[in-house]
């Protein structure tokens, strides 16, 4: 015998898609998103020179998010939306 | 979701699920959540908030089946309910106090005549077990945070070592034994008032002081422990709690202390020049580079950095036995922008 028992999660499933990623980095513009951890600028700083030194992107934008304790404020979400075509995110202690 | 009638197979299927904390819970059938939906006196469908980090929706049946899975009983709804709010409330950051790789995790602190209608424990043994209603809304809501939040343990929720409180963590503060005006008169709730407070919490660390017989002395041991937490060179913290017990509040209050006093006392006193917090070969911890950068000569610098942001972070409560001369500090998650206590009152 079966009995009904009612689901506990929020079961309605978003779907969500990832974008479309880019062949190459040349002619991009690329946004560092520093998420203000200790530490995380040297790392970035690191990244921006070797995608200087192996891509060729039109631009790199620095942005930091005012804490990592909480997601970026929207604001800083559409200004990424709006100016760049890829981000890369870093996270370090 | 189609079940084996007989309940430990049901147990069973539910833990394969995921949809458990990893003991067993309470089958969530029909005419169970009917009962906990019926007790809130709320329209099932009523959308009470919607869980930060994956924003599933907390309407007031959802509330019930998780409420049923965690063995509460259905006058413990509203105690529920009002939990909801006050983890989703801004200054709570369940965004982050549900993924980070620290400890935390929300403590719910019961104030006002509830307490003793729902027997929700404030003495003896607080943070321990034993009382059906603490055992249970500190478990409803951190089954709420993992199935409409998506806090999976390893998954979203990322903490390093989580800690014991994360099956549940409730307390009443014992008001009958507080010489001072308890957590939720201070916010601004009348005493008859029912209250849940809602801190993100480490677990607590105890401080153990039998022979001190004066304020000074005894805030002297709550300060050292204070001194040390999350790590002995960190500054600028922010909520933390204190909770003292009955015979350590007594003391304290004999000496004519209020509560402001005692967090001013304890502010000023837990401070350290800036030559102490240089990171260094001994503890690579202390101030940040930007912080230190205002200084010609940091290794000699004298100037004195709080370890707390304010006297006001240092929130102090009464709670547990009559009998020990034990209290207990519980940091909190509080970097800048981090989480602060959130009080609600209980609708009923």
């Amino acid at each position: 015998m079966v009995v009904e028992y009612l689901d506990p999660t929020d079961a309605v499933i978003v779907t969500r898609t990832m974008a479309v990623r880019p062949a190459s980095l040349e002619g991009k513009v690329v946004a560092l998103l520093d998420i203000s951890k200790p530490q995380g600028n040297h790392f970035l700083d690191r990244v921006e020179e070797l995608l200087r030194e192996r891509a060729r992107p039109k631009a790199i934008l620095r942005r930091t998010k005012p804490t990592f304790a909480k997601p970026a404020p929207e604001d800083l979400r559409a200004e990424l939306l709006a100016e760049a075509d890829l981000v890369i995110e870093a996270l370090a202690d | 979701m189609l079940h084996e009638a007989d309940p430990a197979e049901a147990i069973e299927q539910l833990y394969a699920q995921g949809v458990t904390d990893g003991l067993p819970v309470v089958p969530p059938t029909r005419a169970r959540v009917r009962v906990f939906v019926e007790a809130s006196g709320r329209p099932a469908d009523e959308l009470i908030a919607r869980l930060p980090p994956n924003f599933g929706r907390a309407t007031i049946e959802k509330i019930a089946i998780n409420a049923v899975l965690a063995g509460c009983r259905p006058e413990y709804m509203p105690v529920v309910i009002a939990g909801v709010e006050a983890i989703c409330e801004e200054a709570f950051d369940l965004h982050g106090v549900a993924a980070t790789t620290h400890f935390a995790s929300p403590l719910a602190i019961i104030n006002g005549p509830i307490r003793k209608e729902l027997e929700i424990n404030s003495g003896a043994n607080v943070f321990g077990q034993g009382w059906r209603a603490n055992a249970t809304i500190g478990r409803a809501l951190r089954l709420i945070m993992v199935n409409l939040g998506g806090a999976r343990p390893g998954v979203i929720s990322m903490s390093t070592l989580g800690h014991p409180g994360r099956y549940t963590y409730c307390i009443g503060e014992n008001e009958e034994e507080s010489p001072w005006e308890p957590l939720h008169v201070e916010r601004g709730f009348a005493p008859g008032e029912s209250t849940i407070a809602v801190f993100a919490g480490e677990a607590p660390h105890g401080v153990y002081d039998h022979r001190s017989r004066g304020a000074p002395q005894i805030l002297a041991s709550i300060a050292g422990s204070l001194a040390v937490i999350s790590n002995y060179r960190s500054t600028g913290w922010g909520d933390t709690l204190i909770v003292l017990s009955p015979e350590h509040a007594r003391t304290i209050a004999g000496d004519g202390w209020d509560k402001p006093r005692i967090r001013q006392w304890l502010w000023e006193r837990l401070q350290k020049p800036v030559r102490e917090l240089v990171p260094d070969a001994e503890c690579g911890e202390g101030l940040p580079e930007k912080v230190l950068a205002r200084y010609a000569d940091p290794a000699r610098e004298e100037t004195l950095i709080p370890k707390f942001r304010a006297p006001e972070n240092l929130i102090v409560v009464v709670a547990g036995g009559t009998a020990g001369r034990f209290s207990a500090v519980i940091p909190g998650w509080t970097f800048p922008g981090g989480s602060q206590l959130v009080i609600r009152k209980i609708q009923r």
